[in-house]
């Protein structure tokens, strides 16, 4: 093993630590977990390979979360709130009718075969760190997520809108009767979530090849992620992210067939030893 | 704390009111239930054309894998993205019993129900602590696992890898008199599937009905106040999970012996959702959804496949089916003869 | 004779006290009230005792064992049971259906007589969702009656109802405990229900006993005049 292998992990924990909070977020919330979320990834992915085609990467990294934003805003407005009475079983059951959609949508406008993304010019090639010539471009995802998760940690603590959305995770009755207007959290978060997501599409684009099947194929890692981390905890699931993502790449090294099996055995491990999660709230 | 009075439990359309049981009653469904048994055996004589009787076939042993899983949303709100780890871990039991150890179809039948029980087992010890959405969660994680391993290229000798699995059926043996060519002729299998299917759901729904489903519906209904009562309530919830499980397992060992092939899709993620889609779109609230629903699929998929947008469709209707008519066909049949009759 | 007793439980939430040593002791035939102003501590002291929460620290014993980490099921089958105080019964089912199956696990032999005393009989084939709210409580208080617990511990059972309603309750829980001598503990908001039903009253006030004894030791108390009855009254 050496240092090109740990920061590989730590790349792919970058990935699913943005990818996980954003579900993480939504879950706290609304209480549904968001089925859709590996589908948005996936069509931030493609929509990253369309703008970076056209015109060129730093566009698409832009552009593509604002675009995932306004569907996280049609999410909201179309599902989430208008079937908030819902149970959250039904909910979650719709979003992942919508992701099916998706799937479909994406191979009808991009086609079945694998497509790839170069990195933007600017990253190509590779810098010597740690005595290792690394990618520079897999260097940017890592500060690129990095400076993401402390930038949310930051927003959730310090300010009056973070404060509203912790309470309303809390408990969205009582955050309502204290006088949060909890359509407008909701509305923030969910678009958030999404935005995050399109953002994490973007920045795999370049790393991983795009399929049809990449958002699945995340989606189960993602919502181990989050229930490891504990359900609902935006921090638990950043750490669990980076540590699975770690663990997970350091593991392929040494051996493959034991590599994929880790997100699933970690899961168990913490189901066994701690049912709510390395932080917050009890499986329920 | 928080409290909520959205539950994070299964609504009512998937986990309904139990009507009272009388004994009468319970006879009336039995004579009812055999009755349908005895009609369905004569469907090779009606239906003559070879591809819609493979359908029916199809549909019957999906149906079993769709009485598993309604039978714990019925009775346990509990929705479950994992049983096809059961029913395709059972195929794939039936594949390397035959293929490795030479078994008789009937061992390997037999031996993949086991193995498909005993899968259920395990996974029910980790998942049927969680309820609502973590139910949901672990058992789609949990059987991915499973489709993950088998796909594994270090596993290529024994599960197939990407390729499949393809069974070499030994000619000599049979199961339950039929030969393997007559197991491949879905006229000649549909009794043993339509008898499995039939005794499966009469079987469920009598347990439904038991002191033992009473309990069930009590877990269901509150959880807490039945250990407050003095019920264990982890036993009960496990066994009827593994009931479910063996249920599906029997499906995926008839689909092994049929097909003798093994995709890898039958473990995945898209087989996973079909099969619940197919429960939920025919509804959970009766013993007859996940019948309805499953024929209705495959017929579906059959027929409907222009273009390749099946799978869109299929997240289309199960949208509808959640928005417009919770508790899906069945129930909205259901409800329907209430208002008539009142 | 002390069968029941709580000793010096607290019960933490992260750094928050929310009961602090506090003490009881249940005898047969008692009713023991426990009163106090919101968020005295009520709740958790009636969790800590029928092991829904376990308590930081303290004791929780039934006929001297020490009986702290037993779980809920254990301590049903060992004759301590608990109502609650957002109705908890089995919505979807009848009240007949709900309460047999309550009976079977606890070997009531008189189940019609529970049913009769509490009045039930008439909503006996009733989907218990159905029926109205005082007698969910009605319902609530019965599954906890079953099979003749020795300990019975209820939390507010007149929560939601109206006043004769409450009376009504409250002359049930009385009758109930001095018929079949129950050690009964009966946490109440209604505090001059608690005066009139109960043998021995504690009070409550910022998770700590403030006063205990007879209810005319407890009325004259200056401490609980001026925490509780002061405001109350």
């Amino acid at each position: 093993m050496n240092a090109a292998q740990v920061l590989n992990g730590i790349a792919l924990g970058s990935l699913l630590m943005v990818l996980s909070s954003g579900l993480a977020m939504i879950y706290g919330l609304r209480g549904v977990t968001n089925f859709a979320h590996g589908a948005l990834y996936m069509s931030g992915a493609y929509l990253a390979y369309s703008l970076s085609d056209r015109f060129n990467f730093w566009v698409a990294i832009l552009l593509v979360p604002l675009a995932l934003a306004v569907i996280g805003v049609v999410l909201e407005l179309v599902f989430f709130r208008p079937l908030q009475n819902r149970s959250h079983i039904e909910l979650g059951l719709i979003t992942f009718g919508l992701a099916m959609i998706t799937e479909r949508l994406v191979i009808v406008i991009w086609g079945e075969r694998t497509l790839s993304v170069d990195p933007p010019a600017a990253l190509a090639g590779t810098t010597s760190l740690l005595g290792v010539d690394y990618p520079t471009y897999r260097l940017g995802i890592i500060v690129v997520a990095l400076v993401m998760a402390a930038s949310l940690v930051l927003w959730l603590r310090n300010t009056r809108t973070g404060l509203h959305i912790r309470a309303a995770s809390q408990d969205i009755e009582t955050a309502g009767i204290m006088g949060i207007d909890v359509d407008r959290v909701s509305l923030i978060v969910v678009s958030l979530g999404a935005a995050l997501a399109g953002l994490a599409g973007t920045l795999a684009a370049p790393y991983v090849s795009l399929d049809p099947n990449m958002g699945n194929a995340f989606l189960i890692i993602v919502l181990i992620v989050v229930v490891v981390g504990g359900i609902g905890s935006i921090g638990g699931a950043m750490l669990a992210g980076m540590g699975l993502g770690t663990i997970q790449t350091i593991t392929t090294v040494w051996s493959p067939p034991v590599a994929v099996v880790v997100p699933y055995l970690a899961l168990v491990i913490v189901l066994l030893w701690r049912p709510q999660g390395l932080a917050g709230k009890r499986v329920s | 704390m928080s409290v909520s009075t959205i539950p994070d439990a299964a609504p009512a359309a998937i986990a309904p009111a139990q009507a009272r049981r009388k004994p009468r009653w319970t006879l009336v469904g039995l004579g009812f239930g055999i009755a349908v048994l005895l009609l369905g055996l004569a469907v090779p004589f009606v239906v003559k054309d070879t591809f819609t009787m493979s359908l029916f076939l199809e549909a019957g042993l999906m149906a079993l894998l769709g009485v598993g899983i309604a039978f714990l949303a019925r009775h346990l709100g509990l929705i479950s993205l994992g049983h096809t780890a059961f029913f395709g871990g059972a195929a794939y039991s039936v594949g390397i019993g035959v293929n490795r150890w030479e078994l008789s179809l009937t061992a390997a039948v037999g031996f993949a129900v086991v193995v498909g029980t005993l899968l259920a087992l395990l996974m029910g010890v980790l998942v049927v602590r969680a309820s609502g959405m973590g139910f949901l969660m672990l058992t789609l994680a949990l059987s991915q696992a499973l489709s993950q391993l088998a796909l594994q290229t270090s596993f290529r000798p024994i599960t197939g890898a990407h390729d499949g699995l393809l069974i070499n059926m030994p000619f000599d043996s049979t199961f339950l008199g039929l030969t393997p060519a007559d197991i491949q002729n879905p006229g000649l299998f549909w009794p043993i599937v339509w008898v499995s299917l039939m005794v499966c759901t009469l079987g469920l729904w009598l347990v439904g009905r038991s002191r033992f489903g009473i309990v069930l519906e009590g877990i269901r209904e509150n959880e807490e106040r039945m250990r407050f009562s003095g019920y264990n309530t982890f036993r009960p919830r496990l066994a009827a999970f593994v009931l479910s499980g063996a249920v599906a397992s029997l499906g995926g060992a008839l689909f092994a012996i049929n097909a003798a092939y093994i995709s890898p899709d039958i473990l995945g993620f898209t087989r996973a959702g079909d099969s619940l889609i197919a429960v939920l779109i025919g509804g959970t609230a009766s013993v007859a959804g996940p019948l309805v629903g499953t024929g209705l699929f495959v017929w579906a998929q059959a027929h409907l496949n222009f273009g390749g947008n099946l799978h869109m469709f299929t997240g289309m209707a199960l949208i509808a089916v959640l928005i417009f008519m919770p508790g899906g066909l069945t129930g909205a049949v259901q409800r329907i003869y209430r208002k008539v009759r009142r | 004779m002390t069968i029941f007793e709580g000793k010096g439980l607290t019960v933490r939430y992260g750094a928050i006290a929310a009961l602090t040593d506090v003490d009881i002791a249940l005898e047969p035939g008692v009713v023991h009230g426990v009163i106090g102003p919101n968020g005295a501590g009520k709740s958790t002291f009636i969790d800590a005792l029928s092991g829904r929460r376990r308590p930081s620290s303290g004791t929780v014993s039934l006929d001297g064992d020490d009986i702290t980490r037993r779980s809920a099921r254990w301590r049903r089958g060992n004759g301590v049971a608990r109502s609650f105080q957002r109705t908890s019964v089995f919505g979807s089912m009848t009240v007949r259906t709900q309460l047999e199956m309550v009976a079977r696990k606890n070997d009531e032999p008189d189940l019609d007589e529970i049913v009769a005393t509490l009045g039930l009989d008439e909503v006996a084939d009733q989907v218990c969702s159905e029926i109205a709210y005082g007698t969910q409580r009605s319902v609530d208080l019965a599954i906890a009656l079953i099979g003749r617990p020795r300990v019975v511990l209820l939390d507010e059972p007149c929560a939601g109802l109206v006043a004769d309603e409450s009376v009504k309750m409250l002359e049930h829980v009385r009758a109930l405990c001095t018929e079949r001598d129950v050690a009964a503990m009966l946490v109440e908001h209604d505090v001059e229900g608690v005066f009139r039903t109960c043998d021995v009253i504690t009070v409550l006030d910022l998770g700590k006993v403030i006063a205990s004894g007879t209810p005319a030791e407890v009325r004259t108390n200056p401490d609980v005049v001026r925490a509780y009855l002061g405001s109350a009254a």
